[in-house]
């Protein structure tokens, strides 16, 4: 096929300097590649390959569209967008843990006692998946930064969000009340670019398998 | 007042050129079609709720765009025209001879927010076959599929070719239990194949059982494939499933159409649906399926009438982006001849317009007399290829 680059989103943030690092091992990368490049594409003519820096939540997109053929990304990101992708391999980094977490004075016996409640949070679609399984139904307030504020100036009883240490729950008095799932990075591919360029990804996948082993 | 010039979401509008374009597709489509023996119908857009639903449970009702009768009965715009095509075949067909070929083109609606290459109103055309369950059904099916893509000009396209059976076979062959079997399809079918290994790993299966599920999306690749999939399996099922491929694909070399095929076990999109081979259609630059189809031989007993049945649906919308991505371009707006006249030599123009036209050109008449530089900018404006003025009587 004429289009023989594999083009690869990466994530800002904290993922991308794991990602890269990884896919470096396993010989995908390019020269200029870092988090602070000024180019929006870096390519590799020799490996025929070309990286695109995104943010987080527009990984998954670029994907689905087959702008980008792979790319790494959080598991909540990918659940959170809704994204039809090929997953194809767990690398075990960028773990963090979703819960629903409240103010430790007021909290309630059940899970259930806070229905038809008010909660913040980055994730409603998984937020909402979570509590309608339970029978539950929600207000959500989708916010886009820190989401700890939302009880503390009332603007809702709970939160549902990423913890990593916890420190910042303690430092504002909020307490997990119960888990909803534990993330960690993937490899994502388009289905179409999964298929027509299957050797070379599937290449990609045995190998970061190997580098993973051994780590 | 700016309300009256939108379009409700998920709805476009074809300009000329774009329409032309759409137009030629779709001839080319029906004249592959008719070639094969396959005759159009046509079907109401809007159904009852209940047809629409019969088949494929309650997870496409969400979808649909929904209405009522003057009886407060639910209707809902065709989604698909699998299923219309199955009511028609159960009802105003059913004594026909069998295999019936059918063959549709046009505009199904489903109400989703983003969907890539498509709009909430898409266009669709395809065929079903029904009455026979044999691998040379399936085959003209898949070369039916080639052959149209062909038609529609690209060139670059290949299609993957799997069988639901194979998948089936082995999580039976392991004696999973229902509940295992859903979240292994359920993993198949969201394309999450780090989902589908920590579910093998967690069943106490012995290695080789565990692996052989693990391995379902890698089995990809050409015809040897068939045989690295045969040692996995260990049943009936599984292994007739390949048997299917094998006899499909010999006679795919047949038509000629067996070098656009490459083999994909993985490739799952429905195993409620589905039973037997199942394929899509895949361009180079193009994120998405062009066209998908496969064996469902369970459907039309959910309206009464047990029969086998294969077939495909191709994207419009998305066959036209695949031609634009791939730089083929054909000029399909015909502009032949611009015609123009002086003061009082309509009638003139008017008899030398029906001329052209009866020797087959596209002819547009000027409505009112021009000056010959007027005329020339106009020609330029409107693209056409060739002025013709008429400033003196013709004979």
């Amino acid at each position: 096929m004429t289009n023989d680059y594999i083009t690869v989103a990466l994530p800002k943030g904290k993922l991308f300097g794991l990602s890269a690092e990884l896919l470096k091992k396993a010989g995908w990368t390019a020269e200029g590649l870092h988090e602070k490049s000024r180019k929006l594409i870096i390519t590799n003519e020799e490996s025929k390959l070309k990286f695109i820096i995104t943010k987080t939540a527009d990984v998954p997109t670029y994907v689905e569209y087959g702008a980008a053929d792979i790319g790494i990304i959080g598991k909540d990101v990918i659940l959170e967008s809704q994204k039809d992708v090929y997953e194809l391999l767990d690398l075990g980094f960028g773990k963090c843990h979703l819960m629903m977490a409240v103010h430790k004075d007021k909290k309630r016996p059940k899970l259930e006692d806070y229905s038809h409640t008010r909660v913040a949070t980055k994730f409603p679609h998984i937020a909402e998946k979570f509590f309608s399984e339970r029978g539950m139904q929600m207000e959500y307030i989708k916010l886009n930064g820190s989401i700890e504020l939302g009880p503390i100036v009332g603007l809702s009883e709970s939160i549902v969000d990423i913890v990593e240490t916890g420190t910042t729950l303690r430092e504002n008095n909020l307490e997990e009340i119960i888990s909803i799932m534990d993330a960690t990075a993937r490899l994502i591919a388009n289905r179409v670019s999964y298929k027509l360029k299957f050797d070379r990804i599937n290449k990609l996948v045995v190998d970061l398998k190997k580098i993973l082993v051994e780590q | 007042m700016s309300e009256i010039l939108e379009t409700p979401y998920g709805t476009r509008d074809f300009l000329p050129e774009e329409a032309a374009a759409k137009r030629l597709i779709e001839n080319r489509l029906a004249e592959i079609f008719s070639k094969y023996g396959y005759e159009e119908v046509v079907t109401p857009a809007m159904e009852f709720l209940e047809t629409l639903t019969m088949s494929g449970g309650r997870t496409v009702e969400k979808d649909l765009f929904k209405m009522f009768d003057q009886n407060n009965r639910t209707l809902a715009l065709h989604h698909e025209m699998t299923t219309p095509i199955a009511r028609l075949a159960a009802s105003r067909l059913k004594n026909s001879a069998l295999p019936l070929k059918l063959s549709y083109n046009t505009n199904v609606f489903r109400f989703r927010r983003n969907q890539p290459g498509r709009q909430c109103e898409f266009y669709q055309a395809g065929v079903e076959l029904l009455g026979i369950s044999n691998a040379a059904a399936d085959a003209e099916i898949i070369s039916l599929a080639v052959e149209s893509l062909k038609s529609a000009g690209l060139k670059e396209f290949k299609i993957c070719l799997g069988q639901v059976e194979f998948a089936s076979g082995l999580m039976e062959q392991n004696n999973l239990s229902f509940d295992e079997q859903k979240k292994i399809k359920s993993a198949i079918e969201r394309h999450d194949i780090v989902e589908l290994e920590k579910i093998s790993d967690s069943l106490n299966l012995d290695k080789n059982s565990a692996d052989a599920l693990k391995k379902i999306p890698q089995l990809h690749g050409g015809k040897e494939i068939l045989e690295t999939a045969e040692k996995l399996a260990e049943n009936k099922k599984s292994l007739s499933a390949l048997e299917n491929l094998s006899e499909i694909y010999r006679l795919l070399e047949i038509y000629g159409t067996a070098d656009k095929i490459i083999f994909d076990l993985g490739i799952i999109r429905d195993f409620e649906y589905y039973t037997g081979m199942i394929f899509e259609a895949y361009a180079p630059n193009v994120g998405y399926s062009l066209a998908g189809g496969g064996r469902y031989d369970h459907m039309l007993k959910d309206f009464g009438l047990a029969c086998p049945a294969t077939g495909f649906a191709l994207g419009i919308e998305r066959i036209l982006l695949a031609r634009k991505m791939q730089g083929i371009y054909e000029d399909v707006r015909r502009k032949n001849i611009y015609l123009s006249y002086a003061e009082g030599k309509i009638d003139s123009a008017i008899k030398k317009a029906s001329e052209l036209r009866e020797a087959g050109k596209v002819v547009e008449i000027s409505l009112t007399p021009q000056t010959k530089d007027d005329a020339e900018i106009f020609k330029q404006k409107k693209g056409y290829d060739e002025m013709i003025y008429i400033d003196m009587d013709c004979k």
